[in-house]
């Protein structure tokens, strides 16, 4: 949930599902046979596993449709009109399923399939390293409270109080251009991990004076065994809900970056930069600018509408 | 107000029901519930959590959740409620009927100050009053629940008073209509036990000051043998047992009124165990059927 | 309240003293040397050196920090001798690209990007509160479902594709709007309004969206609390209920998001103002990042910076003149 082009603040401050004050979470077979009865649900986990399975078979895939995502095709532009595809639809066809870019002639669905790859990829990583970061100093501070929580907090508040969009941008345009992909994660997780860590802390604070907390440092348990056994538990509906509804958001921000031109370089394809690349011919070859803004509205509706689902399923009580 | 020669009871509730819609099916939360009330009476029903009292006050209110359903009868000094549009039941509700509820925290907006609640309470049932009658009516009823310097004290926020102030607050809040009958339910509950006290000798007070009906709902039969006439004991959602309150505690018929009166603990009972009512019976969801545990 | 204020203030400045001490870090020590990048294309090593030395480069990097803060506050001389030049406070240095003052270039497009935060924030609070409300109140029906699908998608659409569809449609296809360009109030209301229609629609549609799910959640939860039952049980008429009673305590705390939100305004503007070919800061700042203008970029990161930590203040204070709980007990 780092703070992007399309995501207002607000967003962040619609109330984390209180699962871990509550009952215990409820069993993982009743959520999903609770999700399988929900059609928005099923549509978005299904059209997820669709990009996903793209993504992973991507080089499969494009040999079965016979372009590659870098591979030229001259024969399918019409050099005359400045390289307008040949045929209605942007080229759609046989040949090339989506059509072709125009000017190059380059496949769409060979770079639609490869752009999943980077898009799903670099929001899957943000998301990871953004929760493995949240969870680990929202549990230093909210467990152990006092200076380590006050120094945490304060780091927090710091980039927080960020413009973190345009920082990013300033960032990853100052640094060399190197590995776009992980420099993208790294920015992104660096931004995104205060919002999951200021609930995690919250909530590990309520539950460490809870009874079975109590009970259990009673009892002799090490503070380790504490934390993995007890708290950590009792996280689970939180950082799962928390984690769905922070991946469209990264999803948005890779596309808005690389959009804006300082994501994904060319010619690697993603889909935010393929929008951008279509600005000027949007007018003309309309199908250039509307399959990957499909899917990548698509996408960002099905993480979101899932992430939903799941914090209803989760955590009845919020409903929201 | 309708027959000539003989006035109506105050409250007459024939056969209400109340049923709850859940994922496993209906829930009656109130079954063939039936009592009277004259004016000036008091009655107290006594039951568990989730015996369906609380709900019984909401249904005579019209305040039941909108998922609730409702059946039966409920009558006001002769006047049919129970058929009534929200609108009419508006003016009825804080005019002839004021309630008192149990948590006077979450029962006080938060926003606003003690003063403007009275006010709102008394403005909307009297037409053409300035804001400085109706806060003079504030004030007065502030006094009369013998809130000290109410003059400044109405101008602040709920969470500036304390438990029982803010009690007493909604005491003033449903008096300064001179209402009919007094809907309090559990109205000491949240209170410290010394508070209590004081709050239940304050709605003594007010009655007898007013001559206004009382309707208490608790669990706690100690409370119902000091404050009303006449004692009701509901369980899952049924009436058990009606009588006055001095035979109820000296003969109590049912058993589960008996189970009840034992689970009371007493000063002269030997320190140790305490007695617990076994066998709650068909008690219906718990958890759905008392609006105000949150 | 003085010493609440004191204490609030000083964060503040500690906070921009981090920010600026991070993005000149940032800037002047990962990215390559700049002198190099003003030099351009006919270089000798003699001009690079001239140019090191006018702009502090060879000093320390601590040094360079200082004298920047320096020129912030009280403003900077460049170079030495006939060559020097004056750059007053508050001073964000110069462009690498057109030599003018940054403090300059960002206020002269300030006014375009004002507008558009204005316009946009007018029309997303509307649009939001009463889709929530609509939401809220219709909860369930038909109209709750539609007001939810259209948020839904308001916050699953980029807004930068949200821009050129709208754009296709009504100026493309429809032709119900003339291609945005740039027209002043004064010489034309009608064709400023419409210029900046489809860029308030784009930049407002996500936070309108966010807007109608938080109100919408808010009243829901509000209308079950205890204290509109004790205003229904007064016998208040329903809209008193639902304006005094469920509205004012939902809408509290959106009024602070819309603080946070409103000052945070400048990196979705980015995006609108460069799709919309609007001058404002964002476009600008866009503009700078495809050319490498270190300085530009600089002072708007620190400008927004600037706006977010003062918006959060304000929202502090916001919050305490709103909520009579946050407020300092007198009693």
């Amino acid at each position: 949930m780092a703070a992007l082009p399309t995501q207002p603040a607000a967003a962040q401050e619609s109330a984390p599902p209180s699962g871990a004050g509550g009952a215990p979470p409820p069993p993982r077979r009743g959520v999903l046979r609770a999700l399988g009865r929900d059609p928005g649900a099923v549509l978005s986990a299904a059209y997820i596993l669709l990009v996903v399975a793209m993504a992973v078979f991507a080089p499969l895939i494009v040999r079965m449709s016979g372009w590659g995502p870098y591979e030229f095709d001259q024969t399918a532009v019409n050099p005359d009109l400045g390289g307008v595809p040949f045929g209605g639809w942007g080229g759609a066809g046989g040949e090339h399923w989506f059509g072709v870019e125009p000017g190059s002639g380059r496949d769409i669905f060979a770079r639609i399939v490869y752009g999943a790859r980077v898009s799903m990829l670099i929001a899957l990583a943000a998301t990871a390293l953004t929760t493995l970061l949240g969870v680990v100093f929202g549990l230093l501070a909210g467990f152990f409270g006092g200076k380590v929580d006050w120094v945490i907090s304060r780091v927090m508040d710091f980039l927080m109080a960020f413009p973190a969009l345009i920082f990013m941008i300033a960032i990853l345009s100052a640094l060399p251009a190197g590995n776009r992909a992980v420099l993208l994660v790294v920015v992104i997780s660096l931004f995104g991990w205060p919002y999951l860590a200021r609930i995690v802390r919250g909530q590990t604070m309520s539950l460490a004076r809870r009874e079975f907390v109590e009970a259990a440092r009673a009892s002799g348990a090490g503070r380790a065994t504490i934390v993995f056994r007890e708290i950590l538990p009792n996280l689970r509906s939180t950082i799962i809900v928390m984690t769905t509804l922070a991946v469209p958001g990264y999803i948005g921000t890779e596309a808005g970056l690389s959009f804006l031109g300082v994501g994904v370089v060319p010619p690697t394809p993603s889909w935010g930069q393929m929008i951008a690349s279509s600005v000027s011919w949007y007018s003309v070859v309309p199908t250039y600018f509307a399959i990957p803004g499909a899917f990548l509205f698509l996408l960002v509706l099905s993480f979101t509408v899932l992430g939903d689902r799941l914090r209803a399923v989760l955590d009845p009580q919020g409903v929201r | 107000m309708t027959a000539i020669g003989k006035t109506p009871p105050l409250l007459e509730v024939e056969e209400l029901n109340v049923t709850f819609p859940t994922p496993q099916g209906a829930v009656d939360v109130v079954r063939d519930l039936g009592f009277t009330l004259e004016p000036g009476g008091s009655l107290g029903i006594v039951g568990e959590s989730g015996s369906g009292k609380s709900m019984t006050s909401l249904a005579i209110m019209g305040l039941l959740p909108p998922r609730a359903t409702m059946s039966g009868r409920v009558r006001l000094a002769g006047r049919e409620l129970s058929g009534l549009t929200d609108r009419q039941l508006r003016r009825v509700r804080g005019d002839r009927i004021a309630m008192v509820f149990q948590d006077p925290l979450s029962s006080l907006n938060p926003y606003y100050t003690v003063g403007t609640q009275i006010e709102e309470a008394y403005r909307a049932h009297r037409q053409r009053v300035t804001r400085r009658q109706a806060r003079r009516v504030a004030v007065e009823a502030m006094e009369r629940v013998h809130i000290a310097d109410a003059a400044r004290r109405v101008d602040h926020y709920p969470h500036q008073f304390s438990g029982g102030m803010r009690q007493r607050v909604m005491i003033a809040m449903a008096l300064c209509t001179e209402p009919d009958l007094l809907i309090a339910d559990e109205p000491t509950t949240a209170l410290d036990v010394t508070v209590q006290a004081q709050i239940l000798r304050l709605l003594t007070e007010v009655r007898q000051e007013t001559g206004a009906g009382l309707l208490l709902i608790t669990h706690d039969l100690a409370v119902v043998s000091e404050m009303t006439e006449e004692v009701l004991v509901m369980r899952a959602g049924a009436c058990v047992e009606r009588a006055s309150a001095e035979r109820l505690f000296s003969d109590p018929r049912h058993p589960y009124t008996r189970a009840l009166l034992d689970a009371v603990p007493r000063l002269d009972d030997e320190v140790g165990e305490l007695r617990t009512v076994h066998g709650r019976g068909p008690s219906p969801a718990a958890g759905a059927t008392e609006g105000d545990e949150r | 309240m003085a010493r609440f204020l004191i204490a609030r203030l000083s964060g503040v400045v500690l906070i921009l003293l981090l920010v600026c001490l991070f993005t000149f870090g940032v800037f002047f020590v990962l990215s390559p040397d700049p002198a190099v990048q003003i030099c351009g294309k006919n270089c000798t090593p003699e001009l690079i050196e001239r140019i090191r030395t006018n702009l502090g480069l060879d000093e320390p990097l601590l040094a360079q920090f200082f004298s920047f803060l320096g020129g912030l506050f009280a403003g900077r001389t460049y170079g030495v001798g006939e060559s020097a030049t004056h750059c007053a406070a508050p001073c964000l240095g110069y462009s690498f690209q057109s030599s003018q003052p940054v403090w300059d270039m960002i206020m002269d497009r300030l006014p375009v990007t004002a507008t558009l935060a204005v316009g946009a924030a007018v029309l997303w609070l509307l649009a939001g509160v009463a889709g929530g409300l609509l939401g809220a109140l219709r909860e369930g029906t038909w109209w709750d479902r539609g007001a939810m699908v259209v948020a839904l998608s308001g916050i699953s659409v980029p807004n930068y594709v949200f821009a050129l569809v709208l754009q296709y449609v009504l100026v493309v296809e429809l032709e119900w709007l003339p291609f945005p360009g740039t027209v002043t109030f004064a010489e034309d209301p009608g064709g400023w309004f419409q210029n900046y229609l489809m860029p308030w629609i784009v930049l407002a549609f996500a936070y309108a969206s966010v807007y109608a799910r938080l109100t919408r959640a808010n009243v829901i939860d509000t209308l079950s609390e205890n204290y509109v039952r004790t205003a229904r049980a007064k016998g208040l008429p329903r809209h008193q209920v639902i304006r005094r009673h469920a509205l004012r305590p939902a809408l509290t705390p959106i009024a602070t998001v819309f603080g946070m939100d409103f000052a945070g305004l400048l990196g979705g503007a980015l995006i609108t103002e460069t799709v919309f070919g609007l001058n404002g800061v964002g476009k600008m700042t866009a503009d700078s990042i495809s050319r490498n203008d270190q300085p530009v970029i600089m002072g708007v990161t620190l400008l927004a910076a600037f706006f977010v930590v003062v918006g959060n203040v304000v929202i502090d204070l916001l919050y305490t003149a709103l909520d009579p709980r946050v407020r300092v007990n007198s009693a």
